[in-house]
């Protein structure tokens, strides 16, 4: 991310959880996360349904009571269990846009818009000129007096995002908010949001199962699974350098290879692994600790098809294509090696017949490995 | 834009820190509320019951089981309560699943119009059929007998005074209550499911016996359980046509103990308790066995079921349907206002017979008079104190997330277990030794109509409100609105057409309320539906029938109304 210029200490956090433990009667939701999200940065929490991020997303907000732990924004406590304190939402001087928009259907838009101002007690002009703004930001401003059942999906999200930074909070919540677009206008609005949360340098957590979306628009990601974090990383950490089966699994397709730890055969700064079925795969540590039986990841896209023997020698091997999924931008090729397949994601080229002998090649350094 | 305009302050956390909220009080406030009147008569019937002494002294002396092994002395009164019971939920689930079956599975003529009169009966309320047809029924008197001795008949054709005729004509009411439920289980079932059946080429038959029937058993099950449930607790026919003939069922015989001089309260409590112990047992497994039975309506989506074509065979379905109107609306209606009409009610009347005389009296008469005031002030008052109440008691038990609130729900909804008479019976008890001396008075009145409609007010408020996004609310939350500023801006501008539509319904069911008032009022707070029960075994049945029109048309008024607003609510656009 663009961090804030400061002097010479690192930024204090705008954000932090510690060690938040949330549950649904006896069922454990979020089970004891800790993160911080510095000023203006815009965190994401991802994840598959049910892994928690939903849950931490509204113990942030106020609106789910936590077992434990601790919540501070911008240094104060909103929730200590330690302390016995839990600020009501309403006092915790963030916002949130709704996965379900949560447009008011009795009021108009510019009513909806200019709700928390008049929470605030902000004077009439002052309400017209703010709300007249917000709604410019979003191109909704044609839109001011009409209700809410007669605005599309895509412009009730414009309304719900107007509506929740109009009154300056110190922090945005996102909690899975273009889920309900279709995805074309989801792939707009994904721009749209970045580009918005810029202009406000306004600091945000934004929830989402969407891996292309949390890449798209995030400044650091966090990974969950089963109410735990799995990886904090920027998006280019999480998506090159998975720490875990479950995130390199999870963030785009990758292969998975698993063998036997050769350091015999070690070069340079790479290791080596050897699969049951013999081949000797080149790869690297990352600073990763290194134990006996290893586990690698290769993206799809980072396995390269060729039809010529490649000058290279590690990481080379004669396979034998044993099918092709044609996929509009690319296309999908399964190749036999070993006793496992493997899939290369190639750039959309002339099609390769199912039965034919093709080199495979990995550049070392996109075999990762993971910790287990 | 400046940032960071109203960030989170000392102060903030401080007033988080003290546990008293607005929104707390309200909630813990109407719950207890709601607790004293539903805990403090039970505690009073199960004393009762359970009280063994002197019946003159109070509290009890002694305490044992001796009142449940002394209604084994009334045989009798099991017996007919069963036979009763069982011979309506026969009829009772006979009419509501064929209506069903015609209204939701065929192509009948009119079947949206049949379906919305479908509810009609249930608007009408058991006590006038029992009316209506106290006097078609009669062995004597009876229109029908009359006709048929006209025709040369000998003696009388139908006899309505006995366990059937009780039964026919607590099922013609209750069959729309059965028809709404079996209804719903029908339209809840996917046709994809019969149409499966059918592609991997089964026979309609086969389909209909392996694939249709085993879905909806379960809500049919259900319904009949529901069903009985209601019988079993139900009074009013029981009296009006029971009593002439000196045939008690067990709510009837509850009254006539309390009734009575001296009176039998203890055996009378453990006969209620008795009555609600069964009731509570069987709700119990209705509510299991919708709940296991949800498969069928697991996505609780309305499909479009499919329609089969019968052909000629419509024009029968449809007289059915008119049949069933018939006898349940408008026979009863005309044969009141046919009676209502005449000095002497026959069913061949002589010019000189009809009157207008029977309205004069009835709007005349003082005690009318100020049983009709009370009944429209309870009325008022209990809807407009009821819609306060069982809207924040819903708002706690669907919203506030306050701990405890599931145990609310059961407090609140307990009375739906209790026959009316039994807690009215309950409350009687208890209030005459309260120190504020209410027994006897309107005031009593109030209270009991506001315990005994805690389910419906409850539920009713609570079907809007799921309706209602949560995070409607919690958006105003996040910009920062107060409890009382989100209710009074979100919460309650959403739930205005559902907050009506409860009014509504208090208000007609406080007016048409018989089997806790008629314990419960006091000479000088008379209300109108348990003066319409006097003036039947006490004056004329002209008058009666007089009396119970205008109690319709009052009621009427307001159903009018209630379908407007329910019409809006419709149309609402609430997501």
């Amino acid at each position: 991310m663009q961090a804030p210029l400061s002097a010479s200490s690192p930024p204090k956090p705008h954000i932090e959880v510690d060690h938040l433990v949330v549950n649904f009667g006896h069922v454990p939701a979020v089970r004891g996360v800790s993160f911080s999200v510095l000023p203006g940065e815009q965190l994401t929490l991802l994840g598959p349904s049910g892994c928690g991020k939903t849950t931490t997303l509204r113990a942030v907000a106020g609106l789910e009571q936590p077992a434990s732990g601790e919540i501070r924004i911008a240094g104060v406590p909103a929730y200590s269990s330690a302390r016995g304190i839990n600020v009501p939402a309403e006092k915790r001087g963030l916002s949130m846009v709704f996965q379900s928009y949560a447009i008011w259907p009795h009021m108009t838009v510019f009513d909806n818009v200019a709700y928390g101002l008049r929470v605030r007690r902000t004077s009439a002009p002052k309400i017209a000129e703010k709300v007249n703004d917000a709604l410019d930001m979003v191109q909704m401003r044609e839109f001011a007096s009409r209700r809410a059942a007669q605005l599309s999906g895509g412009q009730q999200q414009r309304v719900a995002l107007a509506r929740a930074f109009v009154f300056s909070p110190a922090v945005l919540l996102f909690d899975e908010p273009l889920s309900n677009l279709d995805a074309k206008l989801r792939a707009d609005m994904r721009i749209e949001l970045r580009d918005l949360q810029h202009r406000l340098g306004i600091t945000s957590v934004y929830v989402t199962h969407d891996l292309e979306e949390a890449l798209a628009m995030s400044d650091r990601i966090v990974v969950m699974r089963d109410g735990l974090i799995e990886q904090v990383g920027t998006p280019d950490e999480i998506y090159s350098l998975p720490r875990s089966v479950f995130v390199a699994d999870f963030i785009g397709s990758a292969n998975l290879i698993r063998g036997r730890y050769r350091p015999d055969l070690a070069t340079d700064n790479l290791i080596a692994l050897e699969t049951p079925a013999g081949h000797v795969i080149y790869g690297m540590a990352y600073g990763r600790p290194v134990g006996s039986e290893l586990v690698v990841s290769v993206r799809t896209v980072h396995l390269g098809i060729s039809s010529e023997r490649p000058a290279r020698t590690q990481n080379v091997w004669p396979v034998r294509v044993e099918q092709t999924v044609f996929q509009g931008d690319f296309t999908q090729v399964h190749v036999g090696w070993g006793d496992q397949r493997l899939v290369a994601r190639c750039a959309a080229m002339e099609p390769i017949a199912v039965g034919r002998e093709v080199y495979l090649t990995i550049e070392p350094r996109r075999v990762v490995l993971l910790g287990e | 834009m400046e940032r960071h305009a109203r960030p989170v302050t000392g102060s903030a956390v401080q007033s988080a820190g003290s546990l008293v909220s607005a929104q707390k009080m309200a909630g813990y406030g109407v719950a207890a509320v709601a607790a004293v009147l539903v805990v403090y008569p039970v505690f009073f019937l199960l004393q009762a019951s359970l009280d063994v002494g002197d019946p003159q002294v109070r509290p009890p002396s002694a305490y044992g089981l001796d009142n449940f092994g002394g209604l084994f002395q009334f045989p009798q009164i099991l017996l007919n309560t069963l036979t009763v019971s069982l011979a309506a939920t026969v009829m009772a689930l006979l009419f509501g699943f064929v209506m069903a079956w015609i209204l939701s599975r065929t192509n009948v003529p009119g079947r949206r119009l049949f379906e919305q009169l479908m509810i009609m009966p249930y608007y009408l309320t058991p006590l006038l059929g029992a009316l209506a047809w106290g006097l078609l029924g009669a062995p004597e008197s009876g229109f029908i007998n009359e006709i048929w001795r006209a025709l040369g008949g000998r003696g009388y054709l139908i006899d309505i005074n006995t366990a059937y005729g009780i039964a026919w004509v607590m099922a013609l009411f209750e069959g729309s209550v059965a028809f709404v439920m079996i209804a719903a289980v029908m339209k809840s079932m996917d046709p994809a499911f019969e149409e499966a059946s059918q592609i991997i080429g089964a026979s309609r038959i086969r389909t209909m016996l392996r694939i249709t029937l085993p879905l909806v058993a379960p809500g049919v099950l259900g319904a009949a359980i529901f069903v009985f449930a209601e019988m079993l607790g139900s009074f009013a026919v029981a009296l009006v046509l029971g009593l002439p003939s000196r045939y008690y069922v067990v709510t009837t015989a509850i009254y006539q103990l309390v009734q009575q001089y001296p009176p039998k309260i203890q055996t009378a409590a453990a006969m209620g308790v008795s009555l609600f112990a069964v009731m509570f047992v069987m709700l119990f497994v209705y509510r299991r066995i919708v709940m296991a039975g949800s498969y069928v309506t697991i996505t609780g989506k309305a499909f479009r079921p499919r329609v089969i074509d019968v052909g000629p065979l419509r024009l029968v379905l449809l007289g059915i349907c008119v049949l069933y109107l018939f006898a349940a609306v408008a026979l009863p209606l005309v044969t009141l206002l046919y009676a209502s009409l005449q000095k002497i009610a026959v069913i061949f009347p002589a010019a000189e017979n009809w009157t207008l005389d029977n309205f004069r009296t009835a709007m005349s008469m003082n005690a009318v008079r100020s049983a009709l005031g009370n009944s429209l002030l309870l009325g008022f008052g209990t809807a407009t104190i009821g819609v306060l109440l069982m809207g924040l008691l819903a708002w706690v038990i669907y919203r506030s997330r306050l701990p405890g609130s599931g145990l609310i729900e059961y407090v609140v909804m307990f009375p739906q277990a209790v026959p009316r008479l039994v807690f009215a019976f309950g409350l009687m008890w208890a209030w005459v030794v309260f120190p504020i001396p209410i027994y006897g008075t309107i005031w009593l009145l109030l209270i009991a109509y506001l315990t005994v409609f805690l389910p419906l007010g409850v539920r009713t408020i609570a079907g809007v409100m799921l309706q209602i996004d949560k995070s409607l609310e919690e958006c105003a939350q996040m910009c920062g609105a107060s409890w009382a500023f989100r209710m009074r801006t979100v919460t309650v501008p959403l739930l205005r057409p559902g907050l009506i539509a409860a009014w509504l319904l208090l208000f007609i069911a406080s007016i048409r309320e018989l089997g806790a008032s008629i314990l419960l009022m006091g000479p000088h707070s008379k209300v109108i539906t348990p003066s319409i029960v006097e003036s039947w075994f006490g004056t004329s049945s002209e008058l009666t029938a007089a009396l119970a029109l205008i109690q319709t048309l009052v009621v009427a008024l307001a159903i009018i109304v209630l379908i407007a607003v329910t019409r809006r609510i419709g149309a609402h656009p609430i997501d």
